[in-house]
């Protein structure tokens, strides 16, 4: 909506950490469609719901069948739904907007990732990628799961038979193999531990194509595009490769069905290899030849312009991007905490990054003010021009100024109703109502008592009544602010804003009132005089200063003046020798 | 009672009549508003109380008391559940509307050093923002009432602040002439819209699909295109020399710009064309605020002092 007033940035991928998020530990996470909930799950077995505009917790989903730490989160299409796999290999689908569960599965193995269906509003399909086993479909209301197959034999045509047991018995144990559905979930694209991308048919367990993937390495994982045109492979040989969709976005089962009868030459396997060049491609390679990082997380941004992969190797927290030309544009380098999941907001050029602490970091771009806009009759120049003037702009009276600017119709209709339909969201179904919110609810406020000490010492600030108040009340406001938050800062690592977010209401409450109590006793000075030195407006942080401006921002210590670094220690004499 | 000039739209034009006269104020009201989902009406005045009234019935179903000075402005939030309002005692509280558990302030928003005169909800109602006679706007968040950022808008009190329609941008007007347009989300500014001294901007709102911007000045009301910065359209004839009188969009049976007046009548005015359509006369005094139902041809008028009441016209049927 305000794509025309802001100036076409220069790259639309984040910089540096705006915010970070803290509650409990939490270990992945998902936007919904529109980038305003963030999903996180967390190792007691809790998922939270953020609310990704104020940055607070809008729901918590809390299952008591459940206290394994959840291995992955997964919105449905329009948001209604979640569903969510746990270590206790169980995946549980939850109703969003009332945070009731709709129904739990119990598989024989750990899901390590579990993807719903993308095609419907309310799905009850998924797809489960277990930790040992191929990946399989289950359905959430009957339970039962249907194995995709992962290998294909290179003796024989036939394809290995769909089982409805959860075990295939006797056979080899797999590698984690990774699986997504296409952008409509017609299509399974399955990754196997050989180093192919299988495309599969799971209503008829149907292989399709088989696209190889040079060098043979294990597929970690696998995603789609947000437009469904690009897929991005993450493979043990330490190379992202993006592969380009060249089938239509409908009804791709009729079209592979009519390229693999246009292949009559070929059988078996060269038949399905042929197949699969025809539907994808390779487009680009993306690798730290340097330093050889095994990726992690890889995904798109949410126009597909940027490929963000993360690296965890040495314990660090880095994220790369790059564009999709290949070249690499940012490395973003974060705190001393390893990544374990990483997301691109859909719509913006933020990135959030969880990392191994169970905290999430949020980066953005720097913005800076514009100043121009505040001058709106000047115009702002890329580089000096040589400015011509008019031939007759320092008459004293110009012929051309008097013409008045009116190149406004102002009889022209004007539509005010008419929403423009975004265009980042052109496949969504307006018919289809979409959860983009829950509603914020205002957290009561603690009883009146303490009301009255605030209005005791704002009454001779009024009476001041110059420019003065705003700044003063301004500056009281902030020292009470400044002494709320800074207990509950107490890491000094400041490479990043500290801006914790507090969800319990009590914990609030309690600060509050440590606050204005000390406030309390303190009003009476503050009536009194302007002088600092008879009452400390800041009781509770450490005194030390340098005479100036400058006060210590760490907290003093209970029943002390002044902090742990700055108390009064004895210091040992020197015996002076040498005199 | 209705002078009406017939506009070229395809259908004529049904003029408005006076429905219901509501009587319940002790002083000059200052604010009406229809809640979103239209079943409700409240009404802000500066006797310090807010009235919730159903706008079907018009019967009066909760007095909201708590503030300790008159209340300027009110807003609902989209859900229709929490009514936010702005008064001179520099708050903003936040009462809880419904009509079983309602009547109860659930939060006040302390921060403003004077008098608040304007607040809106976002449409995803999670956001506040206020605008005050310290000439600064403030954006805070509903959950837990904390002050997001502190914008120091303009040089003179700030007369109107209004969300767009995907809650991105804030538009605020003010006594100093100029109309600026913030982000949200960082709080900074990305365009003025206007910028001259003269006249003071007394309102500005988006147009519900927030490409356009109405705004009020002391003289007339004008439609820009915000992203352009020209203005489209002028509707004048009324008059507007000292109050902040609020206008708004009527799309429920044809365009048209409802705003009302200090010579005691509420105008309404064509979208398109620009001219006046009807005047609905029965107040005794200016007439501040006018609101138009969601969903109904129906519109609520407020005035001042001499006149305590409020007013609902309907459309012939």
């Amino acid at each position: 909506m305000n794509a025309s007033i802001i100036d076409p940035l220069q790259g639309d991928f984040p910089e540096v950490i705006e915010e970070y998020l803290e509650y409990g530990v939490m270990k992945c996470i998902a936007f919904n469609r529109r980038g305003t909930l963030l999903a996180a799950g967390c190792s007691d077995g809790n998922c939270i719901i953020w609310d990704f505009e104020t940055r607070g917790i809008a729901k918590e989903l809390r299952d008591k069948d459940c206290a394994a730490a959840i291995t992955s989160v997964c919105w449905s299409k329009y948001g209604h739904r979640i569903l969510v796999s746990a270590a206790d290999k169980s995946l549980t689908l939850w109703d969003v907007m009332s945070g009731k569960r709709i129904t739990r599965t119990v598989l024989q193995q750990t899901p390590l990732q579990a993807r719903l269906h993308p095609g419907s509003s309310t799905p009850t399909i998924c797809l489960a990628c277990p930790l040992s086993c191929a990946p399989m479909i289950v359905d959430l209301i009957t339970g039962t799961t249907t194995v995709l197959p992962v290998l294909i034999p290179e003796t024989c045509s036939e394809l290995a038979p769909s089982s409805r047991n959860k075990l295939s018995d006797g056979a080899p144990s797999y590698s984690p193999t990774a699986a997504c559905f296409n952008k409509y979930g017609d299509l399974v694209y399955v990754g196997n531990s050989k180093g192919e991308i299988l495309i599969i048919d799971y209503k008829r367990i149907q292989v399709y194509a088989v696209v190889p993937i040079s060098g043979g390495a294990v597929v970690k994982n696998m995603v789609f595009s947000r437009n469904g045109q690009y897929i991005l492979t993450n493979s043990n040989d330490r190379t992202i490769r993006i592969y380009e969709n060249l089938l239509p976005s409908k009804d791709e089962i009729r079209t592979l069905d009519s390229i693999s009868e246009n292949i009559n030459d070929l059988e078996g396997v060269e038949k399905l290899r042929a197949v699969g060049s025809k539907s994808l491609t390779l487009f680009r390679e993306f690798q730290d030849s340097i330093t050889k990082i095994h990726w992690k997380a890889p995904c798109f941004s949410g126009d597909g312009e940027w490929v963000v992969g993360g690296s965890a190797s040495k314990g660090e927290h880095k994220i790369y991007i790059w564009d999709r030309a290949g070249h690499l544009v940012k490395i973003l380098e974060g705190p001393k905490e390893a990544l374990i999941d990483l997301a691109w907001h859909p719509v913006h050029p933020i990135v959030v990054s969880v990392s191994l602490a169970g905290i999430i970091y949020i980066w953005a771009k720097d913005y800076t003010e514009n100043w121009s806009t505040f001058a709106p009759d000047f115009k702002e120049l890329e580089e000096n021009e040589e400015y011509v003037e008019r031939e007759d702009e320092f008459d004293l009276n110009p012929e051309t100024d008097k013409i008045k600017e009116s190149d406004v119709n102002e009889d022209e209709e004007v539509d005010i109703v008419t929403v423009e339909k975004d265009a980042a969201f052109s496949d969504s179904d307006m018919s289809q109502e979409e959860l983009c919110f829950l509603p914020a609810i205002p957290c009561p406020d603690e009883p009146e008592q303490p009301e009255k000490c605030l209005e005791s010492f704002s009454k001779p600030v009024d009476t001041n009544n110059s420019g003065s108040p705003l700044s003063e009340e301004a500056g009281l406001n902030g020292h009470l602010e400044n002494h709320v938050l800074s207990p509950l800062e107490d890491d000094a690592g400041g490479t990043y804003v500290k801006r914790k977010r507090k969800p319990s209401e009590k914990g609030l409450e309690l600060q509050a009132e440590k606050v204005r109590r000390p406030l309390k006793a303190n009003g009476s000075n503050l009536q009194e005089s302007e002088c600092r030195n008879t009452g400390d407006p800041e009781p509770g942080r450490c005194r030390r200063t340098d005479g100036r401006k400058w006060r210590c921002s760490h907290n003093a210590l209970p029943n002390q003046r002044h902090c742990e670094r700055h108390l009064p220690k004895p210091r040992f004499h020197q015996l002076d020798e040498n005199v | 009672m209705a002078t009406s000039t017939s506009s070229s739209s395809s259908q004529p034009y049904r003029p408005y009549h006076h429905l219901k006269t509501l009587n319940a104020h002790q002083r000059a009201v200052s604010c009406v508003k229809f809640s979103n989902d239209g079943t409700l009406l409240a009404s802000a005045s500066l006797d310090k109380t807010l009235i919730i009234w159903s706008s079907t019935t018009f019967s009066l179903l909760h007095r909201l008391i708590g503030h300790s000075d008159g209340v300027s402005d009110l807003a609902w939030s989209s859900d229709s559940h929490y009514i936010c309002s702005a008064s001179d005692d520099r708050t903003l509280r936040i009462w809880d509307a419904r009509a079983s558990t309602g009547g109860d302030c659930v939060k006040t928003l302390r921060g403003h050093s004077d008098i608040v005169f304007c607040v809106n909800f976002n449409p995803q109602s999670n956001y506040i923002v206020s605008g005050s006679f310290d000439e600064t706007v403030r954006v805070w968040e509903v959950k837990t009432g904390k002050c997001l950022h502190v914008i120091n808008a303009h040089t003179m009190p700030v007369t109107s602040v209004h969300f767009n329609r995907d809650g991105s941008l804030i538009v605020s007007g003010s006594h100093d002439g100029s109309c600026k347009i913030w982000d949200t989300s960082t709080g900074t500014c990305l365009k003025v819209l206007i910028d001259d001294k003269l006249p003071a901007v007394s309102f500005a709102k988006f147009s519900p699909n927030g490409k356009f911007i109405l705004v009020a000045t002391l003289n007339d009301s004008l439609l820009w295109n915000y992203s352009t910065g020209k203005f489209l359209k002028i509707y004048t004839s009324h008059v507007n020399r000292v109050y902040c009188i609020t206008s708004t969009f009527s799309v429920t049976n044809g365009k048209y710009i409802v705003g009302g007046s200090e010579d005691n009548c509420v105008y309404l005015w064509d979208l398109q064309q620009k001219t006046m359509v009807q005047k609905l006369e029965g107040h005794s005094d200016t007439v501040i605020s006018v609101t138009c139902h969601p969903t109904e041809n129906k519109i609520a008028s407020a005035a001042l002092d001499g006149d305590r009441t409020i007013r609902v016209w309907v459309q012939d049927p």
